[in-house]
């Protein structure tokens, strides 16, 4: 693949504003949850892109960035079952998943 | 061709992510999440991350695709009531405000993008024989100069795992007390 890093930078940046949107907009915490995996996975190709046009310009490879995607992978998958358990707790305790019940201001 | 391909994943991976975000019902937002790692995983694997695709496919959309889908159908989110109880909790200026702040955020990213000079990557003659992300390279940066990094990970999971089973565990309540001599009637019936 020849495509130049911008283009892959620009994706991330893309997959990244859409997952801030989610964040920001969705009510749902499931959804909530879905939009911050969605903003590491961004996260995770701009690492990619750096490895990547790091080994095309000194001409030598470096494993540093594939080794931060995966430490970013295990955060991801700590980070969602840490969150969905939580959810769970809440929604045993208010019977909603929604970010507008559950706020503590709300009732 | 295989530059096409690129722009064809990462139009599945922008579509998805988009159908994550407005699709009203969590079951379909889930499977938008997975079509869109599989746009990343194809994204990894042409840009020669062999590895990471893989582990891309098996973490993200083996364990993580899974969890949440068994939560969405643990608390019956696809439940036509429960969906209809969501709609219309966002007022036009919570909307507004949410979109101008991701729409921002989006443009100084691109802003960065575009202003920044970046070469053009030669490839054809220097990636290594397994890709750019070569197990052996990788599993020596990880027990060498990310040994400790490593170990924090591990130890992570391992709370994780522990704190997820606290957290979710079902409460005992205090009438299992009442209930006991119930129990212990059926329990010597037989």
């Amino acid at each position: 693949m020849n495509v130049p890093s911008e283009h892959l930078l620009i994706l991330a940046a893309i997959l990244f504003a859409i997952g801030m949107g989610g964040f920001l907009l969705r009510r749902n915490v499931i959804v909530v949850l879905m939009s911050i995996e969605l903003m590491l996975n961004a996260a995770n190709i701009v690492f990619l892109a750096g490895a990547r046009q790091h080994a095309s310009e000194s001409g030598h490879w470096l494993p540093d960035g594939p080794v931060m995607v995966t430490f970013v992978i295990a955060v991801a998958a700590v980070e969602a079952a840490v969150g969905l358990a939580l959810v769970i707790a809440l929604f045993r305790r208010k019977q909603t998943v929604s970010l507008d019940q559950l706020s503590p201001t709300s009732d | 061709m295989v530059d096409l391909l690129f722009y064809v994943a990462a139009a599945l991976c922008v579509l998805c992510a988009l159908g994550v975000v407005v699709s009203a019902n969590p079951v379909q937002s889930v499977l938008m999440l997975l079509g869109s790692f599989v746009g990343i995983s194809l994204i990894y694997l042409l840009a020669g991350f062999q590895f990471l695709a893989a582990i891309q496919i098996l973490v993200y959309g083996g364990a993580i695709m899974v969890l949440f889908l068994f939560v969405v159908m643990l608390l019956n989110q696809g439940d036509p009531a429960v969906l209809a109880s969501e709609q219309g909790l966002l007022s036009k200026a919570q909307l507004a405000g949410g979109l101008a702040v991701a729409g921002s955020a989006l443009a100084l990213l691109l802003a960065a993008v575009v202003r920044t000079e970046i070469p053009r990557p030669i490839f054809g003659y220097l990636w290594p024989e397994g890709g750019l992300d070569p197990l052996v390279g990788m599993a020596q940066a990880m027990f060498g100069p990310y040994v400790l990094a490593f170990e924090g990970a591990s130890v992570l999971l391992l709370t994780t795992a522990v704190g997820v089973m606290t957290l979710a565990k079902r409460q005992r309540t205090k009438p299992s007390v009442k209930a006991a001599p119930l129990s212990s009637t059926t329990e010597g019936s037989p």
